[in-house]
């Protein structure tokens, strides 16, 4: 009976156990089916993706040329290694301080920083590495789980050209910039300033894309070629600019230790032949890994190295305005060529107005030629009573003064050509103004300023006989499928210019370098070199020097605007800058050392309160 | 050994399908295409399982010649050696992945807590054959062979290796169970686990199953004071579970419970190793990738792919064909060993092959589920499967007394 009970219950308790075995397997065969053939869908791409990984490419920044096919910017590969912190070992970190030669602390540094950026996303642990280095990384990736490497490229600089403010420099993109465009990966650099800017859309190119097969340490393994999947980037188009290479090399050198600005521009069609703003700034230190000293030491700098003299500044053009005072006094009719006006020493209107000597009596070329204060601050007063403030101001905007001269460069500001809605603005409540606040207008001081691009502007329309021209430095765009876009401006005839009068004001400027304050520096052998000198009044220090010219007189080619800041009269500081650039342009070099000596030895002079006579 | 046909070729034939299939996944695992990935020592594991699969067919052989008479008498001695070189583990052991499992002596190393289990199951059946009186009235007995089982686990623990913890409490409800504890009693005793498995999930579900739990134990049992007992030991497993998650465990542990409740809330984190195994598991589909074909296991995207994770290496290259095959198998293993379990007249045998079979369904259970996304997970390995030589020897013994038990079973008389 018990053995009965006793076998029964092993029964039972088989059949149990049995029941339960069975059960439990058929939940797990359950969870099979469904894992392996109903979610099949799910895991299957989930599997694929886990294994390859899109990377994308990034093209090659276009070429930066010069007039004759110089190269001058170019790209040159730099070696970064990056790291994934998921898969990061941080054991490995004196192996990585042993490969990069650096401490440990900085690497963890690096790492920390990468961890804040992104836990799962590849960050750029050292850019620019050696080649040596960055081959040991390579060698031994298999040691370190989460570090990648790969090449970048960064700008070159082949030529002796500086051109920081031609080019410009390039930094990483921001947070916004990588969101709002499809065409940056973080970390990509964008064009900040010059050319680089403007033209970032044709340089930059468009990223490719290609897949690799990846381990689960996110280690790269070759290219994935299940799918047709994946493009080549295409490289960003080349730009062919007017810069004329010896004639920027040049300026560049003559600038040094100099603040200011250099303008050389190709009076018939506007293209920039060269173009310097000193101090400027090495840009080879900006492209590759960011040089964080550096970059504080620029913007710390009170010269203001990134401030583009060229084309932001506001300075009173003084003296080099005369020309076009005198083009407007004969079209407005208010004097014609053979006018005269007797300088006494200054001109008298409820106060006394100083010209810079007593020069008798002076028609308009002799005016310009001499710089005769008193001749303009008449012609200023007759042309304030008869044709009124804003007609003078829409004269001299036809020259593009006051205006943006739309030049391929960021940054570039309007000055300031006053007309009675300015005066209005900035004098109307808190006192009267009248023409005593004009006078000096008409000799390029008071409220007026202008840049040094304007100047090189008004002095290339008054060479080619009065034709607006727009400044710019990029002829052509080529882009990969060989296609280009050119940007040629067609010279427009500004409408009230009369042929007779320019001859007369052109005459004045050939004078005023053959005869007058130019004679010393700029009358150079061989070509006949029109311009005209300007000191413009600084009330916080020394004065700044002027030079606008062209040349040849008859059959202009060229023409120059240089600006020196706080150098005194601009025939001795502006004048031999050009007078250099003349000769290196039409002679294929300097044919007076004496002057390039004196140039880079100049030591600036005060010229206020002194009436030197061929200062002026 | 007269009649070989009494010898139990079915379970032979499953112990061999199942090496092999863990022979192809090891070396799919560490000698494919992932090699390149892995460190020498590693890809060392298939030779080392060969050899050790052949010192193991010896050992199932030679142990065909032992008295099974033997295994009863060397029971304690064998359990006491065992716990002795289990504490010395805890305190000389080698450290590997977290747990101190391994005892090196003379450049062997040794996991002693396989052989634990064997040693455990041994003493237990022994002490439960010689008292035949388990029922809800003579507890005394049942417990001391609860403290047999309960010491051995307190020392695994004690070496951090929950894993072989659960598998030697899972046994007990299960030898109790055989040794005549009444249905309702042995209820009680496994319904801890089922609600705090539940509890993981979600706490409301731990009460729910508690209540369902006791009604059932009211109905096998009317006995007032168990079904009370059931219904408050039920309430304190929630609440207990409750504050072991987020009090006691240690941050990885908790970040694996966390991983299985939710695994896409951390994908790359402790929800890694699962997805990651689901993903092997659910792409291999019904025919699978094809062997050294399958991209989680050869690009490294498993963790532990030769051990605790082998079975998606398997699930992904040979797809629902091959997993559900090695399923099958283990299935026809576990029932034709708790056939024979049944057909035994000795109680010691019965209990020792009730015993082992429950320890390898336990180890499949948590091993699958693991992988599968059913349970956190636990390293466990899979018997006969995974790579592990000195585990797959105390398995194959576990198996070799079985089929000796099974074999001698006319010779192995109750009365003598």
């Amino acid at each position: 009976m018990l053995r009965n009970k006793q076998e029964k219950r092993n029964e039972i308790s088989i059949r149990v156990l049995q029941v339960t075995v069975v059960t439990i397997m058929l939940i797990i065969t359950g969870r099979l089916i469904q894992l392996q053939i109903i979610e099949y869908e799910t895991y299957g791409p989930l599997s694929l993706a886990n294994s390859i990984r899109q990377e994308s490419v990034n093209p090659a920044r276009g070429l930066i040329f010069d007039r004759a096919g110089r190269m001058l910017v170019d790209n040159q590969p730099i070696y970064t290694i990056t790291v994934t912190p998921a898969n990061f070992d941080p054991n490995t970190i004196p192996l990585l301080s042993e490969y990069l030669d650096l401490d440990i602390s900085v690497i963890e540094v690096r790492i920390q920083a990468a961890r804040r950026y992104s836990w799962h996303r590849p960050s750029r642990l050292f850019t620019d590495i050696s080649f040596q280095r960055y081959s040991q990384i390579q060698e031994n990736i298999w040691k370190l789980p989460g570090i990648g490497y790969h090449v970048e490229s960064k700008r070159h600089y082949p030529t002796d050209i500086n051109g920081s403010h031609i080019f410009g420099y390039l930094s990483e993109v921001t947070q916004q910039e990588y969101h709002r465009s499809g065409r940056y990966n973080m970390g990509d650099k964008a064009g900040r300033s010059g050319i680089e800017f403007i033209y970032e859309e044709d340089l930059r190119g468009d990223l490719g894309a290609r897949y690799l097969r990846v381990n689960a340490l996110g280690q790269a393994l070759g290219p994935f070629e299940g799918y047709q999947m994946g493009h080549s980037p295409i490289k960003g188009a080349d730009i062919y600019t007017h810069i004329d290479y010896e004639l920027q090399l040049l300026a560049e050198d003559l600038m040094k230790g100099k603040t200011g600005g250099v303008v050389a521009l190709d009076p018939n069609s506007g293209a920039v032949l060269a173009l310097v703003s000193s101090p400027g700034f090495d840009v080879d230190r900006l492209s590759g890994r960011v040089d964080m000293d550096y970059w504080l030491t620029l913007n710390s700098d009170t010269t203001n190295p990134l401030f583009n003299r060229a084309i932001s500044t506001m300075q009173p053009p003084g003296s080099t305005i005369k020309p076009l005072m005198g083009l407007m006094g004969l079209d407005f009719g208010i004097i014609d060529p053979e006018t005269s006006i007797t300088c006494r020493g200054g001109f008298t209107l409820g106060r006394f107005y100083r010209c810079t000597r007593e020069h008798g009596p002076q028609n308009l070329v002799e005016a310009i030629q001499n710089s005769c204060n008193t001749y303009f601050f008449s012609l200023m007063n007759q042309t304030m009573n008869r044709v009124g403030l804003n007609t003078w101001h829409r004269h001299a905007s036809s020259f593009g003064l006051g205006q943006l001269t739309q030049i391929d460069l960021p940054h570039e500001r309007r000055g300031i050509l006053p007309d009675s809605a300015y005066y209005y603005t900035h004098f109307g409540d808190s006192r009267n103004w009248g023409i005593g606040d004009l006078i000096s207008v008409g000799v390029g001081q008071g409220t007026f300023s202008s840049s040094t691009v304007q100047m090189a502007m008004l002095s290339a329309q008054l060479a080619n006989g009065g034709y607006r021209i727009r400044p710019h430095i990029v002829d052509r765009v080529v882009y990969p499928d060989g296609s280009a876009k050119t940007f040629q401006y067609d010279k427009e005839r500004i409408p009230w210019i009369n042929q007779q009068h320019i001859n007369v004001v052109q005459e004045g400027m050939r004078k005023a370098v053959s005869e007058g304050s130019g004679r010393f520096y700029a009358d150079i052998s061989g070509v006949e070199v029109a311009g005209k000198t300007g000191t413009a009044q600084n009330p916080h220090g020394i004065d700044h020097g002027w030079f606008i010219s062209y040349a040849p007189y008859d059959n202009p080619e060229i023409a120059i605007a240089v600006l020196v800041e706080n150098a005194g009269f601009g025939s001795i500081s502006a004048a031999p800058i050009a007078g250099l650039m003349m000769e290196q342009y039409f002679h294929g070099r300097i044919l007076r050392n004496w002057v390039y000596e004196y140039v880079k030895t100049f030591t600036p002079r005060d010229s206020s309160g002194n009436n030197n006579e061929e200062a002026e | 050994m007269a009649c070989y046909r009494q010898f139990d070729w079915v379970i032979v034939t499953c112990w061999i399908l199942l090496f092999t299939a863990g022979l192809i996944a090891i070396y799919s695992a560490t000698l494919g295409p992932v090699s390149q990935f892995l460190p020498a020592y590693i890809q060392n594991n298939f030779l080392n399982q060969v050899v050790w699969i052949g010192i193991s067919i010896g050992a199932l052989i030679s142990i065909q010649f032992t008295s099974p008479r033997t295994f009863q008498q060397i029971s304690y001695v064998l359990y006491v050696i065992c716990i002795i070189l289990a504490i010395a583990t805890v305190i000389w052991g080698t450290e590997a992945g977290g747990a101190k499992r391994w005892l090196v002596v003379g450049g062997l190393r040794f996991q002693i807590s396989e052989m634990l289990k064997l040693a455990t199951i041994l003493a237990v059946a022994n002490y439960l054959t010689s008292r035949r009186d388990i029922s809800a009235e003579h507890i005394g007995s049942a417990l001391v062979a609860v403290i047999l089982m309960v010491i051995p686990s307190i020392i695994i623990i004690l070496q951090n290796d929950t894993g072989t913890a659960l598998v030697l409490l899972a046994i007990i409800p299960v030898m109790l169970f055989w040794s005549g504890l009444p249905y309702g009693i042995s209820l009680f005793l496994i319904s801890p686990a089922i609600i705090a498995y539940f509890t993981v999930i979600n706490w409301k579900l731990g009460i729910l199953a508690t209540i369902i739990l006791t009604i059932a134990i009211f109905f096998i049992q009317k006995r007032p004071w168990l079904t009370s007992a059931a219904l408050i030991a039920g309430i304190l497993v929630v609440i207990g579970m409750q504050f072991a998650l987020n009090q006691v465990l240690k941050p990885h542990q908790q970040a694996r419970i966390e991983a299985f409740v939710n695994p896409a809330m951390d994908p790359q984190g402790a929800g890694w190793n699962v997805l990651q195994a689901k993903t092997a598991i659910g792409s291999g589909g019904i025919w699978g990738k094809g062997f050294l074909e399958g991209t989680q296991t050869q690009l490294r995207f498993l963790p532990e792919q030769w051990t605790d994770f082998i079975f998606p290496v398997i699930a992904e290259e040979f797809g629902f064909i091959g997993a559900g095959f090695l399923v099958l198998v283990f299935a026809i293993l576990f029932l034709r060993l708790l056939n024979i379990a049944g057909e035994h007249r000795h109680p010691f045998a019965q209990l020792v092959i009730v015993g082992v079979t429950m320890t390898f369904f336990t180890h499949l259970v948590i091993n699958l589920g693991s992988a599968m996304g059913l349970f956190p997970v636990i390293g466990l390995p899979l018997p006969f499967v995974s790579y592990g030589g000195s585990a797959f020897l105390s398995y194959s013994i576990m198996l070799a007394i079985c089929l000796n038990m099974d074999f001698y079973k006319r010779e192995f008389s109750i009365y003598s």
